[in-house]
């Protein structure tokens, strides 16, 4: 019998309330209320969220977001500004008690160990994955996912975006550049050192089908079973406080 | 003055710092960036605890040492020496 834990699928929301329901299922798992979990999501309107060590004004063009419809919102867990497009990401978050098997004291080999299920699941598609240290998956040498991961309340929640499409002017639209003149020069660096699923694989890769695959992946190398669920009213009342007292706020988005 | 850098860490993560000094110490100072930091909360201790410290690169990078060993805190991607080199490099360019 292999260990079970839950799998969520909660489909399309707003940045703030998908934000604020990850850290209400850590909250929930901390109190043993629901066992680990696995949760594919997406964002709608597209968003970008940014680090937490990260700077909202530095790093987001918040006038060009306004004008376009998209979210901007600060994460619980470090590391770099992401667009999150609709159409063109998968994001996933994994919730696991820390003192699981898969745990390891270093965030390192953790990362390796989490990233390991993506990128079992990308090369059943077909996708040439590999662990890029620290927190990165390329394929053919390019980025095509990046994860960051926090600890607390004694739970590892590690949560990160696969590129199923990639649309990098759009992305320095929505992210600050330092001077118009380098603009270009940007989008062609994104261009040289970033890739998605429908570029490595010429095709154009469904939802459904790239969430089977990763199933598979993290049941195979994680030696679990991923039993579809819901989330819980208790973690539903958690999210939407959270939502409204934390993640939707400008306190939190602008604290850096 | 004001001084601001921004430091690339080779095979690792980027580090911003920005920082008002008097004299030679550190007045208000503030790091961002795309680094690891566990827990999250103890960049606040550490932009805290350099407050008032002499801009001193040794001197910074075991200050900021310290204050991780206390809380039992980790950095990934960036080390306490990068830190204090950031940290000098933003206020050399306020010279």
């Amino acid at each position: 019998m292999s260990e079970k834990w839950r799998l969520l699928d909660t489909g399309l929301n707003d940045a703030f309330y998908n934000m604020a329901l990850d850290e209400a299922i850590v909250i929930a798992r901390s109190k043993n209320l629901v066992p680990n979990t696995i949760r594919f999501f997406r964002w709608s309107p597209s968003a970008v969220s940014i680090g937490y060590f990260q700077s909202m004004e530095e790093e987001v063009d918040i006038k060009a977001c306004d004008e376009m419809g998209i979210d901007y919102i600060r994460r619980r867990t470090g590391g770099g500004a992401v667009y999150h497009d609709t159409e063109g990401e998968l994001t996933y978050s994994i919730i696991v008690d820390e003192n699981h098997r898969l745990i390891s004291r270093d965030f390192q080999e953790t990362y390796r160990t989490l990233c390991s299920g993506l990128v079992l699941g990308l090369r059943q598609l077909g996708v040439p994955a590999e662990f890029k240290p620290i927190n990165d998956i390329v394929a053919r040498g390019k980025k095509i996912s990046g994860n960051a991961q926090t600890r607390g309340m004694s739970i590892v929640h590690q949560h990160g975006t696969i590129l199923r499409k990639v649309d990098p002017a759009l992305m320095f639209k929505v992210l600050k550049v330092p001077s118009e003149k380098i603009r270009d020069k940007l989008i062609r660096s994104v261009e040289e050192r970033v890739t998605s699923i429908n570029d490595v694989l010429g095709r154009d890769m469904s939802f459904r089908e790239l969430k089977d695959a990763l199933i598979k992946g993290f049941e195979d190398s994680f030696g679990i079973k991923l039993m579809p669920g819901s989330i819980t009213d208790f973690e539903e009342d958690v999210a939407q406080r959270l939502k409204v007292e934390k993640y939707a706020s400008r306190k939190w988005n602008f604290r850096r | 003055m004001l001084g601001r850098a921004a430091y690339k860490v080779k095979g690792g993560k980027l580090i911003k710092v920005q920082l008002t000094s008097e004299g030679k110490k550190i007045k208000n100072i503030k790091i961002t960036g795309d680094f690891f930091l566990h827990p999250e909360e103890v960049i606040d201790d550490i932009e805290q605890t350099l407050e008032g410290h002499l801009l001193d690169e040794q001197e910074l990078s075991r200050l900021i040492r310290a204050v991780l060993a206390s809380k039992n805190a980790v950095s990934l991607g960036v080390s306490p020496e990068d830190f204090a080199r950031c940290i000098m490099m933003a206020c050399e360019k306020n010279e």
